[in-house]
């Protein structure tokens, strides 16, 4: 009777824990999902030729003058979606490197696999002289490649965080001194315009290209989604996710796989904007703060940090017209570090 | 320890007497003990050589033994000068030296390299207060943060985009033995710290709480240990500019070579950074016919295979 007692007793507790969790964690989504309303309406609105909340909602819809429409649906949406997109990408790949790996700092952003697009997009601007869609192709070669190298090189009878770990951020200061000397080597000119291809920008995607990265993206998601159920036990340390009946080495090359190809999308786009993937997942992981990986809160904050850095990057509030990717450490970073001076609880 | 200490001499030797200009090994020696005035050998042994393997000296032994005491106290695997963001805190200043007061020489920006590195330490290490995760997550947070204003510079002004793009490649040509002059005792004093400090490293590295349990007051070695960090590391990048791989392969060969006693990491460390950065700076010399490669390009050439083979060896930390 005690013990029934008792049982019910931890049923409840049990459950009244997972609620506030659930709570939280759409507490988290909804706010994420807020800001970037408010910052897509505010890029929406602002620019060369303002315009009223009316005429953009108008414009959005295909409605009212045709130079509304074609400022917001060619120029001002497609850009809107893009940080969304790019920034939702970034922000998932970074958890789930994140978690998977079990270090809060392996992001592509440290493991290689973003100074690998830059360095590609570097050598191809500045000593094979390509630009536009070659130049997109050789930043997502950049990424694959390193992400490649650092699998076949990380390989030793499975997958082990550590080494994986290791070998990227061994490529990533490879990559980053070979862009050092490239750039010391060239012209200054040229060297001064390769500067914003080595941090990223979502200024030029739109169409064909958009529609495919949200696509891919979207399809990741949902492959995301459904490997989640293992990234719990991993946060656990490989022994007891074993023993909780997971496939340690089979759920690590999982998602680690899909981690790549989310970065290599949207760097292949907007290429490596910096930071997104290593800060959003901290901030999301503080925010929800249920010792999990956060993967949506993730996604979420990376759409909202993407979008308004390139909003506050856009229209020069920094003084200079800069790329997003310039912006992003700006507005995140200050953001992670009050979160972290600020949480007492001890983080994992 | 022995073969460490032979090869830093033997690598010593190889710094004085190879280069683009073939010098006779006697007319080396001579330009060391009796050195004519206005013979090109001799001085390109003391103006050029000479200063440059100093550099060297002092800027891989600060390097090695930083990136040890940064690993230890983090207990982060991957945590080096650029994790913590000193280098870019470095970088900032220098950027910024250029760009406000027009400073364009090494001695001059030194001392600015010298207080951006210690600045971002100040930051990192109060915000990070300690705790290994966070500290990693702060320093990691600080670059993300300085990495940006340092490119808005860059984007400014077009002088300081000249200087940093040559600066921050690395390299220890170029800085005069008065800039070791001036550096030398913080060098000195980050070493010894490091060598106090290397056992408390061991009991740290069980956890905070048995380190707690068996005595020692764990707020204070971390304190003491950044300390040394912003010394040894600060110190390194006004010298050699952010080469960080140094800091970060130096203690996992290190710890390959002599296993986990952070005494014997911390010594060998000291020795094979010097090592590594000199060893780097010679290649680069010989690589290329008639021009060099700079010691920062050759370190990172080096270094990443280093790093590939000790992730790949079978005791690496953690696995």
């Amino acid at each position: 009777m005690a013990g029934d007692l008792r049982t019910s007793a931890l049923r409840t507790t049990v459950a009244g824990l997972r609620a506030t969790r659930r709570r939280r964690q759409v507490l988290v989504l909804t706010g994420m999902v807020l800001v970037v309303l408010v910052a897509g309406t505010g890029a929406l609105l602002m620019g060369a030729a303002g315009l009223t909340p009316g005429q953009a909602i108008a414009g959005a819809v295909g409605l009212g003058d045709k130079g509304d429409v074609f400022v917001v649906q060619k120029l001002r949406l497609p850009r809107v979606e893009a940080a969304v997109v790019v920034g939702a990408a970034f922000g998932l790949a970074g958890a789930l490197f994140q978690s998977t790996l079990r270090n809060p700092l392996a992001s592509p952003d440290i493991l290689g696999i973003s100074t690998g697009a830059s360095l590609g997009a570097v050598t191809g601007t500045l000593v094979l002289g390509l630009s536009g869609v070659a130049l997109s192709g050789l930043a997502f070669t950049g990424a694959g490649t390193i992400a490649l190298l650092i699998w076949v090189l990380a390989w030793r009878k499975g997958l082990h965080s550590i080494r994986f770990v290791l070998v990227g951020v061994g490529l990533a200061y490879l990559c980053a001194s070979l862009i050092a000397w490239i750039m010391a080597r060239s012209q200054e000119q040229e060297a001064a315009a390769v500067l914003t291809w080595t941090v990223g920008s979502v200024s030029d995607i739109r169409g064909e290209q958009l529609a495919l990265v949200a696509a891919g993206t979207l399809v990741l998601a949902v492959a995301v989604a459904v490997v989640a159920r293992t990234q719990g036990p991993l946060a656990l340390g490989d022994d007891n996710a074993r023993a909780l009946g997971v496939h340690v080495d089979a759920a690590r090359v999982g998602a680690l796989l899909l981690a790549v190809a989310l970065v290599a999308l949207a760097t292949s786009a907007g290429g490596p904007i910096a930071f997104v993937a290593l800060v959003a997942p901290a901030i999301a992981r503080r925010l929800v703060n249920d010792g999990g990986a956060a993967l949506a809160a993730s996604a979420a904050t990376g759409a909202a940090l993407t979008l308004v850095a390139d909003v506050v990057g856009q229209h020069g509030l920094l003084g200079v017209a800069a790329p997003v990717g310039i912006v992003t450490g700006l507005v995140g970073a200050p953001y992670l570090l009050w979160l972290l001076a600020t949480t007492e609880k001890r983080s994992r | 320890m022995l073969t460490a200490l032979a090869a830093l001499l033997l690598v010593v030797l190889a710094s004085l007497a190879l280069g683009v200009r073939d010098i006779d090994p006697v007319e080396v020696w001579r330009a060391l003990t009796a050195p004519v005035a206005g013979f090109v050998d001799h001085d390109v042994v003391l103006d050029q050589r000479l200063p440059r393997t100093v550099v060297g000296l002092a800027a891989g032994v600060a390097l090695g033994t930083a990136g040890t005491l940064i690993q230890g106290v983090t207990r982060n695997p991957i945590a080096d000068p650029g994790l913590l963001g000193l280098n870019s805190g470095a970088s900032l200043a220098v950027v910024c030296a250029v760009w406000i007061f027009g400073v364009t020489s090494p001695i001059g920006y030194v001392w600015f390299a010298f207080v951006g590195a210690a600045a971002a330490a100040a930051i990192v290490f109060s915000v990070g207060r300690g705790q290994p995760v966070r500290l990693a997550l702060v320093g990691a947070a600080v670059t993300a943060l300085i990495t940006p204003l340092i490119t808005l510079v860059l984007l400014r002004d077009q002088q300081a985009f000249n200087l940093y793009r040559f600066w921050s490649v690395g390299s220890l040509t170029g800085r005069g033995l008065d800039t070791v002059a001036m550096l030398w005792p913080f060098v000195l004093v980050g070493v010894v710290l490091a060598a106090a400090l290397a056992h408390r490293l061991n009991m740290l590295a069980l956890g905070d709480d048995v380190a707690t349990a068996l005595g020692q007051r764990v707020g204070t070695t971390r304190a003491l240990a950044a300390v040394a960090i912003v010394l040894l590391a600060g110190t390194a990048t006004s010298l050699a500019g952010p080469v960080a791989l140094v800091g970060l392969v130096v203690p996992h060969a290190a710890r390959r070579l002599v296993g986990t006693d952070y005494r014997w990491i911390m010594a060998i460390g000291a020795l094979l950074g010097p090592v590594m950065l000199l060893t780097a700076d010679v290649l680069g010399r010989l690589v290329l016919p008639r021009s060099e490669l700079e010691a920062g390009v050759v370190a990172a050439l080096l270094g990443a295979p280093v790093l590939v083979a000790v992730a790949r060896g079978r005791n690496v930390a953690g696995a």
